[in-house]
C-alpha cells in the first residue's frame, strides 16, 4: 500500500512539474532557465497606467507618452520583477502584439513608431521571468501634430521683426513717402544696353537664369523683366526671352505681355519670342547659345538664377559683340559674369535692382526691410560675440534651431 | 557588340560637340539638336512613369496608391485629384478666352513655395549663421572672418550712401568678395578640367582601351 | 602691334589645343602624385561608417546629369562600394529627371560587384519633380511621396524598407548634386527635421555649401573630382577620381601660367600704351 502511495505521489508529483513547466513556458520570457521553472507565482501588475500624446520637444504626432505605477513586486514586495511588456493594439480589449520589453524600475516609455492621427490601445504586464502578471489596459490614445514648436521660437521672432520692417516700410513708400536707395553702380547699364540694341535695330536678349519659379532670384528677375518689356515695348525693339522651366515660361507670358498693354503697345507684343528651350541645362546653354549667334542680339542681359551655363552664355555673348549685362545671386556664378560682361549686379543688388527700376512699394519695403534686418544681424552677431566672451553661452545657443 | 555601337555613338557626339571648339558647325548644331530633342522626349517619358503615373494616374483613376486600395473620395483620392486638376488648369493657356483661369494654379504654385521655403531658410541661412559667426576675438582667422562679414553686408546696405565710415567698410567688404570670387574662379576652373578629364578617359578608355 | 597685344590677342584655339594635351599625356604617364584626404571628406567617411550594417538603410540621392557626371560618378561609386563593403542597406533616389538613368547604372554596378540583392540590400525609389516640396514630404512618410519604387513595386514589398517611415529611420542621407538639390536637402531634410546630411558637389559649388560645414548642418562634403579621389583613397578602391587627379594638377600648372603671363601682357600693354600717350602729348 505504502508502495502505491508513493508511485501516486511521484507520478503527480511529476504530473504537476510537467504542467507546470508547461505553463512555465507558455508564459515565461527571455531569462527562463530550469531554476524559474519552480516561480509559479506571478508579479502584481503595474498599478496604473497612462497613455498621452507626446508633448515635448514639439513632435509631429509621431510619438506617444507612456507612463505607469511600478507593480508592488518591482522592488518591492516579492521584488521579483524583472521587467514590463508592452503592446499596442488598434482594437480595444485585444493585448496586441508586442511592442517592447522595458527594465524593471522604470516607469516611463515613449512610442516613437506611431502613425498620427490613428487610434491605439496599450497594455502593461509585469514578468518577473517565469510569469507575467495580469495585463493593464489603456487607450484609446492618438498622436497629434503639435501647433507650435518651442524650439523654434527664434524664427518666429525674428521673422516678426523681420515682417515688421517689410510691412512699415512698404506702407510707408505706398503712402509717398521718399525711401532712399543709393545708386547701384551700373545700373542704367540695363537701360543704356537696351538703348543701343534699339539703335542698331537688332533685338535684345532677356535670359531669366535657369531657376524655378520657386527660386527667388527668378521672382526678382521677372520684375526687372517687366521693366525690360516696357522699354522695348516703347522703342518697338524685339525683345526675345528664352526659358528653362515651364512654368517660368508661363510666367514670362504674362509678365512681358502685361507690360507691353500697359506702355499702350500690346500689338508689338510676340509671343512666339518667350520660347521654352529645353529643362536641360546643357542644352539650354547651347540652344542660347545659338540664338546670339544667329538672330545676333544688341544686348544680352541675364538676370537670375544660373549654373555653370553662366561662363558659356557670357562668353559667346562676348564674342559676338554684344554689351552684356548680368545679374545673379549665385555666388559661385558671379566671377564668369564680372569677367565676361560689361556691368555685373552681384548678389542682393538684383533684388535691390529689381526695387529700384519698378519704385513699386512692395519691392521697396522688401529691400528696406532687408537692408535693416541686415542691421539687426549685425548687432546680434555683436551682441554673441560679446556674450561669448563673458561667458553667455546660452545666448549664442539659442539661435542653433535644430 | 551592343556595347561597341552605343560606345561608338557616344564618343561621335562627344567628338562632335568639342569640333565647336574649332569653330561653328553642322556636326556641333546636330549634336545640340539631337540633345535638346532628346532630353525634351526623355523628361516626358521620366516625368510620366515616374510621378504622374503612381502619383496621379493610379489613385484618381485606379483607386490605388502603392499597394494601398483607396477608397473613392477618401482624402488620399482628393489629395491626387485637386493638385492633378490644378495642374491641368495650366494648360487653360491654350484658349485665350480662359487663359486667366491658369493663374489660379500658377498663383498657388508660387504662395506655397515661397511659404514652404521661409522658415527653413530663416533658419539654415540667417539664426544658424548669426550663431556660427558670434566667435570670440581670439585669433587672427576670427578677427579675419568677422571684418570680412562685417565689410560685405556693408557693402549690401543700401539705405544710406557709401560716405566715410561706412565707405571704407564697403570697400574692406568688395576687397573680401573679389578675394571669394578668385577662389570660386579656381574650384570652378577644376570643375570644368574636371568634364574635359571624364570626356577624354571614355573616349582614351571605354571607346579606345588604349589605357 | 607690341609683343603683349599679340598674346592677348592669341588664337584660343592654341591654348585648347595645350590644353587637350595636357589632360591626354597623364593618362600615358601618370606622375601618381600622393592625394592627401582632407577633414570634410574624412567626416563623410566616419559618418557612413557608423550607420549599422544591415539595419535602416542610407539614403543616396543622386541628383546629377550627365552634365557632372565626371566629378560626381566617381563620388557615388566610391560611396556606394563603401556602404556595401559595410553591408549597409542603401535606398537610392532622384530629385533631377536625368539622374534617372545615371542613378540605376551606378547603383547596379556597385551591386553587382559586391553581390548584392535588389530589394534586401538596395532599392531604387526613382525620380520625384518638386525638389522642396519631396523632402519635406518624406520628412512625413516617405511613402507619401514614393508610393512605390521606380519599378512599380509598392514601398511595403521591399524587405529592406519594413519599418522605415521617415527621417527618423534614416542614420545618414547623402547627396551628390551638382546644382541647388544639395542645399535644398540642407534646407527641408536637415531644418526641420534634424536629418544628418552628407553632400558631395561639383568643385563650382563647393564654396556655396562650406558655410554649412562649420555649423554641423553638413556632417561631410566632397568637393568635385578631387573630393571623389580623397574617398577613393580611404576606401582603397583608386579608380576614375584618382585616375584623373594626375591630369587635373597639370592642368592647374598650365592654367597658373597662362594667367602669369595673361596680367604681364596686360599690365605690361597698359604701360606701353601710357607710354605712347605720354609721348604723343
Amino acid at each position: 500500500m505504502v508502495r502505491v502511495f508513493h508511485i501516486l505521489l511521484v507520478s503527480s508529483a511529476l504530473i504537476m512539474l510537467t504542467a507546470g513547466s508547461v505553463q512555465a513556458q507558455e508564459t515565461a520570457l527571455p531569462g527562463d532557465t530550469a531554476s524559474d521553472v519552480l516561480d509559479t507565482v506571478p508579479p502584481g501588475p503595474p498599478c496604473s497606467l497612462t497613455v498621452r500624446d507626446y508633448l515635448e520637444n514639439s513632435d509631429f504626432g509621431d510619438k506617444i507618452e507612456i507612463e505607469w505605477g511600478l507593480s508592488p513586486d518591482d522592488g518591492s514586495g516579492a521584488g521579483d520583477v524583472t521587467g514590463y511588456v508592452l503592446r499596442r493594439s488598434l482594437a480595444e480589449g485585444e493585448v496586441g502584439e508586442k511592442l517592447d520589453e522595458i527594465t524593471n524600475g522604470t516607469t516611463r516609455y515613449i512610442d516613437e513608431s506611431v502613425e498620427p492621427g490613428t487610434e491605439y490601445y496599450y497594455s502593461l504586464e509585469a514578468y518577473d521571468g517565469a510569469n507575467s502578471s495580469e495585463p493593464v489596459l489603456a487607450g484609446p490614445v492618438a498622436g497629434r501634430a503639435n501647433m507650435f514648436q518651442w524650439s523654434r521660437l527664434p524664427v518666429l521672432v525674428l521673422m516678426v521683426v523681420f515682417f515688421a520692417m517689410v510691412a512699415w516700410f512698404t506702407a510707408a513708400a505706398g503712402k509717398g513717402a521718399k525711401l532712399f536707395v543709393r545708386r547701384i553702380p551700373g545700373l542704367n547699364a540695363i537701360e543704356e544696353a537696351v538703348g543701343r540694341a534699339t539703335e542698331m535695330g537688332r533685338p535684345v536678349l532677356y535670359v531669366p537664369g535657369i531657376g524655378e519659379i520657386d527660386n527667388i532670384m527668378t521672382i526678382a528677375s521677372l520684375n526687372i523683366l517687366s521693366h525690360v518689356a516696357k522699354i522695348t515695348a516703347r522703342y518697338d525693339t524685339p525683345l526675345i526671352v528664352p526659358t528653362a522651366r515651364a512654368v517660368v515660361m508661363s510666367a514670362a507670358e504674362e509678365v512681358v505681355k502685361q507690360a507691353y498693354a500697359e506702355v499702350g503697345n500690346p500689338d508689338a507684343y510676340n509671343p512666339d519670342n518667350i520660347r521654352y528651350l529645353s529643362d536641360a541645362q546643357f542644352a539650354f546653354a547651347g540652344a542660347v547659345n545659338g540664338i546670339m549667334l544667329r538672330e545676333k542680339p544688341a544686348a544680352n542681359l541675364y538676370m537670375g538664377a544660373f549654373w555653370a551655363e553662366s561662363l558659356l552664355l557670357a562668353e559667346t555673348g562676348f564674342e559676338a559683340g554684344a554689351i552684356q549685362v548680368a545679374g545673379t545671386a549665385m555666388v559661385s556664378q558671379l566671377p564668369f559674369f564680372v569677367t565676361a560682361c560689361d556691368f555685373t549686379l552681384m548678389g542682393e543688388e538684383l533684388y535691390a535692382a529689381s526695387a529700384y527700376l519698378s519704385r513699386e512699394p512692395k519691392l521697396l519695403g522688401g529691400l528696406k526691410g532687408s537692408d535693416w534686418m541686415k542691421v539687426v544681424s549685425i548687432a546680434l552677431i555683436a551682441a554673441g560675440i560679446i556674450a561669448r566672451a563673458v561667458g553667455l553661452e546660452s545666448f549664442v545657443a539659442w539661435f542653433q534651431t535644430q | 557588340m551592343g556595347t561597341i555601337i552605343w560606345t561608338t555613338i557616344g564618343a561621335v557626339l562627344t567628338l562632335s560637340v568639342y569640333s565647336f571648339l574649332y569653330k561653328d558647325n553642322p556636326f556641333y548644331k546636330f549634336a545640340e539638336h539631337l540633345v535638346v530633342g532628346i532630353s525634351a522626349g526623355y523628361y516626358l517619358v521620366i516625368y510620366y512613369f515616374n510621378f504622374i503615373q503612381p502619383n496621379v494616374v493610379a489613385p484618381v483613376f485606379l483607386l490605388r496608391f502603392g499597394d494601398e486600395v483607396i477608397g473613392f473620395g477618401s482624402s488620399t483620392w482628393w489629395l491626387a485629384l485637386i493638385p492633378g486638376l490644378l495642374g491641368l488648369l495650366l494648360y487653360t493657356r491654350f484658349f485665350p478666352k480662359v487663359g486667366w483661369i491658369g493663374r489660379w494654379s500658377l498663383g498657388i504654385y508660387v504662395g506655397g513655395y515661397a511659404g514652404l521655403s521661409l522658415s527653413p531658410t530663416m533658419q539654415a541661412r540667417v539664426l544658424n549663421q548669426i550663431s556660427a559667426n558670434a566667435l570670440p576675438l581670439t585669433s587672427v582667422t576670427n578677427v579675419f572672418l568677422i571684418v570680412g562679414l562685417l565689410g560685405t553686408l556693408t557693402y549690401f546696405f543700401f539705405s544710406m550712401k557709401h560716405k566715410g565710415v561706412l565707405g571704407v567698410m564697403a570697400r574692406v567688404g568688395i576687397v573680401f568678395l573679389m578675394v571669394g570670387f578668385g577662389a570660386s574662379f579656381g574650384y570652378t576652373v577644376m570643375s570644368r578640367v574636371s568634364l574635359l578629364i571624364g570626356r577624354v578617359g571614355f573616349l582614351l578608355q571605354d571607346w579606345l582601351h588604349l589605357l | 602691334m607690341n609683343i603683349f597685344e599679340r598674346f592677348m590677342q592669341i588664337d584660343r584655339r592654341w591654348i585648347f589645343l595645350a590644353i587637350g594635351i595636357a589632360v591626354v599625356i597623364p593618362f600615358f604617364f601618370p606622375l601618381e602624385l600622393p592625394v592627401s584626404v582632407t577633414d570634410p571628406v574624412q567626416n563623410l567617411y566616419d559618418a557612413l561608417d557608423r550607420v549599422p550594417a544591415n539595419g535602416q538603410p542610407l539614403l543616396l540621392a543622386i541628383d546629377y546629369a550627365p552634365a557632372t557626371l565626371p566629378e560626381l560618378e566617381p563620388m557615388s561609386l566610391a560611396l556606394l562600394r563603401h556602404a556595401f563593403s559595410n553591408d549597409v542597406n542603401v535606398a537610392v533616389l532622384t530629385l533631377h529627371p536625368a539622374g534617372y538613368g545615371l542613378a540605376e547604372r551606378v547603383m547596379v554596378q556597385a551591386a553587382d560587384e559586391m553581390g548584392k540583392v535588389y530589394g534586401e540590400d538596395y532599392c531604387f525609389l526613382g525620380f520625384r519633380p518638386g525638389l522642396s516640396a519631396v523632402i519635406l514630404g518624406m520628412g512625413v512618410n516617405v511613402r507619401n511621396v514614393f508610393p512605390e519604387d521606380a519599378y512599380g513595386t509598392p514601398l511595403n514589398d521591399i524587405p529592406m524598407l519594413d519599418g522605415i517611415r521617415n527621417y527618423d529611420d534614416i542614420p545618414l542621407l547623402i547627396t551628390l548634386a551638382g546644382w541647388s538639390a544639395a542645399e535644398a536637402w540642407v534646407l527641408y531634410a536637415h531644418q526641420p527635421y534634424g536629418q544628418d546630411v552628407g553632400a558631395g558637389v561639383t568643385a563650382v559649388m563647393a564654396t556655396d555649401l562650406y558655410p554649412f560645414l562649420d555649423t554641423g548642418q553638413l556632417v561631410g562634403l566632397l568637393g568635385g573630382m578631387r573630393g571623389a579621389a580623397e574617398y577613393e583613397e580611404l576606401i582603397g578602391h583608386p579608380d576614375a577620381g584618382v585616375r584623373g587627379m594626375d591630369s587635373q594638377s597639370s592642368i592647374h600648372v598650365l592654367i597658373i601660367i597662362l594667367i602669369i603671363l595673361g596680367n604681364i601682357a596686360y599690365f605690361g600693354d597698359r604701360r606701353k600704351k601710357r607710354e605712347m600717350e605720354r609721348d604723343a602729348a
